[in-house]
């Protein structure tokens, strides 16, 4: 177990750079997602790391070894992929020795490691079963219990859930929290959907065109997004945006929306003008009160303990408020809805953010 | 589908199946008159009338080719060679095939067009080279000298390219994680993983290489070094043709190959789809 320093890392395939000037820390016994959109060079990153795309410039130091120009093998670290290639004419145990033996570890001492690995997995009857007579969900913990055998300084994984039903996608989240719990590992893990990181990672490191654009706690790049794409790619539903109008004294802003309407909020920004405003459904509320704006609800999404209004504004502008679960509000109705204005974020034209207080 | 339908297509379903027995027989037919006429006795053979079944049958032309000729020799002449051929050939490809669909090494696409090349090349074309050069080598009328020339089959080189193309690369990235040597992913991983490739293939090369004729019959002039298939003409004497003794012979040299087509029917399918695919 280890931690893991990427230092001003770049890679290039052929003559496009894709992976530009990179740092960032991993701590040990940490859990840390990379999260991001398709092509965001997530896998390009993790692969870096394992040693399967090699790194250009700058440096990978596992558990304070420079580790840039060593061989896969030689790195002390573990891959679980997407597709498991489990080795399909081998039975788990030999799959899971297979890496063992090539080192030249003795079969007693390797017979002890797939024990323990199968007991921790809970898959003790599958060790002489063949890939092929495994589920969906077997054949992943298989490909766990491959990682776990050689007990590395680190776990990769790439979008290891993505080839398993949904409920199954579930349990195994939690399974494999409570995995790394147990063995307390340094586990870096990539996937591209926000509710797999959210749940699972200690940081989030959030990657978008092969930049990294925020690396914080889920609360914080939740709560403090540091730009509008992080705004934008945690949370579901998503955040709202409303183009607005901002004019600014000191710590006080009044922002002027599309419709017209108008609120005050306490946000520092450098100078008045264009804003995207950004505002996360649950922060808009569905009242019978005095309200900053009316819309007319276009959509009803019932989900029993609250309810989904996709709204339009007069303007034309959709916003999604959030309201109890017994909604009485059908398609059509109007709707008062009040902001939050506590949890407003601005994003100038660069998309860069500020949060209100 | 409407029951005209239906009933079109069971008609046109009919006459396929017909023109196939048809054809079936028309192909078949040699092989069992050749059976058949094995085990009449000479002059029934030449009778200038069709008969189906021996009047007297009779194994005696058996017994001649058992006893009076080399076929013992010809027979283990031709399953060394056979033998060699299938080991050297597939091994090599195997090798080739892996190199050149996994690794990356400076002159891999020249080498991979020249063996695409080398496939367009009929083997008949280079016998007189191959002719000179086993000659010049002293290897004329020897096993080497009949395994040398035979050991040139693209076609399994590209199979194999193909198999190993279609292997998902996660499975190399694993084994490379799992510090396995390039050997270790060739013979650990990739063999093990398309061992129906190398067995449809060994088949194939072994039936090329017992029917192999032409070049065994150049590069052989001593009876007792002559595979069967070049042993079996000799099976006529100073006194004339006896069909039904050269018959009896071929029968005997086609029978391990009937037998293997017999016994790895599927996988023989297989390879020559393989092959056919590529041969197109
Ligand atoms: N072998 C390669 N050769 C050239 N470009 C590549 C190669 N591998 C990846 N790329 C490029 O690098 C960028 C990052 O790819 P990467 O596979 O890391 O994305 P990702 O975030 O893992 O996406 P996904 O969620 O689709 O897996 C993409 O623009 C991709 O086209
Ligand atoms: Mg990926």
């Amino acid at each position: 177990m280890a931690d893991i320093a990427l230092q001003n890392v770049s890679k290039s395939f052929g003559a496009v750079e894709v992976i530009k000037d990179i740092s960032f820390q991993v701590k040990q016994g940490e859990f840390v997602v990379f999260l991001g959109p398709s092509g965001s060079g997530k896998s390009t990153l993790l692969r870096m790391i394992a040693g399967l795309e090699s790194i250009d410039r700058g440096k990978l130091l596992i558990g304070g070894r420079e580790c840039q120009a060593l061989a896969p093998g030689q790195r002390d670290v573990a891959m679980v992929f997407q597709n498991y290639a489990l080795y399909p004419h081998m039975t788990v145990r030999d799959n899971m020795a297979f890496g063992l033996r090539n080192i030249g570890m003795k079969e007693k001492d390797i017979a002890a490691r797939v024990a323990d690995a199968a007991r921790i997995l809970e898959m003790d009857a599958l060790l002489d079963r063949r890939p092929s007579q495994l589920s969906g969900g077997q054949r992943q913990r298989v490909a766990i219990g491959r990682a776990i055998v050689k007990e590395p300084a680190a776990f990769l994984f790439d979008e290891p859930l993505s080839n398993l039903d949904a409920a199954l996608r579930v349990r195994t989240r939690v399974e494999l929290a409570q995995l790394h719990q147990r063995i307390a590992a340094t586990m870096i893990y990539v996937t591209h959907d926000q509710t797999e990181a959210m749940t699972l990672a200690d940081r989030i490191v959030i990657l978008n065109d092969c930049r990294i654009e925020q690396i914080g706690t889920p609360l914080e790049v939740y709560t403090y997004p540091a730009s509008r794409f992080v705004a934008g790619f945690v949370g579901s539903p998503g955040m709202n945006f409303l183009d607005a109008e901002i004019s600014t004294s000191g710590k006080e802003a009044v922002a002027t929306l599309g419709d017209g309407s108008r609120m005050a909020m306490t946000i520092s920004v450098p100078d008045g003008g264009a804003y995207e405003l950004g505002i996360r459904p649950e922060a808009v509320q569905v009242t019978t009160g005095r309200g900053d704006t009316t819309g007319e609800a276009t959509v009803v999404e019932n989900l029993g303990d609250r309810t989904l209004v996709h709204t339009r504004l007069n303007d034309g502008t959709s916003v999604i408020a959030l309201d109890g679960g017994r909604s009485q509000i059908a398609p059509g109705d109007t709707v008062t809805l009040r902001f939050d204005t506590s949890q407003l974020h601005l994003f100038d034209s660069a998309g860069r953010a500020y949060h209100a207080d | 589908m409407t029951p005209a339908a239906t009933r079109r297509t069971n008609i046109a379903g009919a006459i396929i199946t017909v023109i196939t027995v048809i054809a079936a027989v028309i192909w078949a037919f040699p092989i069992y008159w050749g059976i058949v006429s094995s085990f009449k006795l000479e002059d029934e053979v030449v009778r200038p009338y069709i008969e189906l079944w021996p009047e007297h049958p009779t194994l005696r032309h058996y017994w001649f080719a058992l006893t009076q000729t080399q076929i013992g020799s010809w027979y283990m002449n031709s399953v060394a060679t056979a033998l060699g051929v299938t080991v050297l050939t597939v091994s090599t490809s195997l090798l080739v095939g892996y190199a050149i669909s996994q690794l990356r090494f400076p002159g891999r696409r020249a080498l991979w067009y020249l063996i695409l090349a080398s496939f367009m090349v009929p083997t008949q074309v280079l016998i007189i080279n191959h002719f000179v050069l086993i000659a010049n080598m002293g290897l004329l009328n020897t096993w080497a000298g009949i395994i040398l020339p035979q050991l040139i089959h693209p076609v399994v080189i590209i199979v194999y390219k193909q198999f190993f193309d279609q292997v998902p690369k996660e499975f190399r990235e694993a084994a490379v994680m799992d510090n396995a040597s390039e050997l270790g992913i060739l013979t650990k991983i990739y063999i093990p993983m398309n061992w129906g490739v190398t067995t449809a293939l060994s088949i194939v090369t072994f039936i090329w290489a017992w029917n192999a004729f032409l070049w065994p019959f150049l590069a052989v002039t001593r009876t007792e070094m002559m595979t069967i298939t070049v042993g079996i003409t000799q099976v006529s004497d100073a006194f004339g043709v006896y069909y039904a003794r050269q018959l009896a012979s071929a029968v005997l040299a086609g029978f391990p190959v009937a037998l293997a087509y017999l016994l790895f029917q599927r996988r023989v399918t297989q390879a020559i789809t393989l092959s056919a695919g590529i041969k197109g």
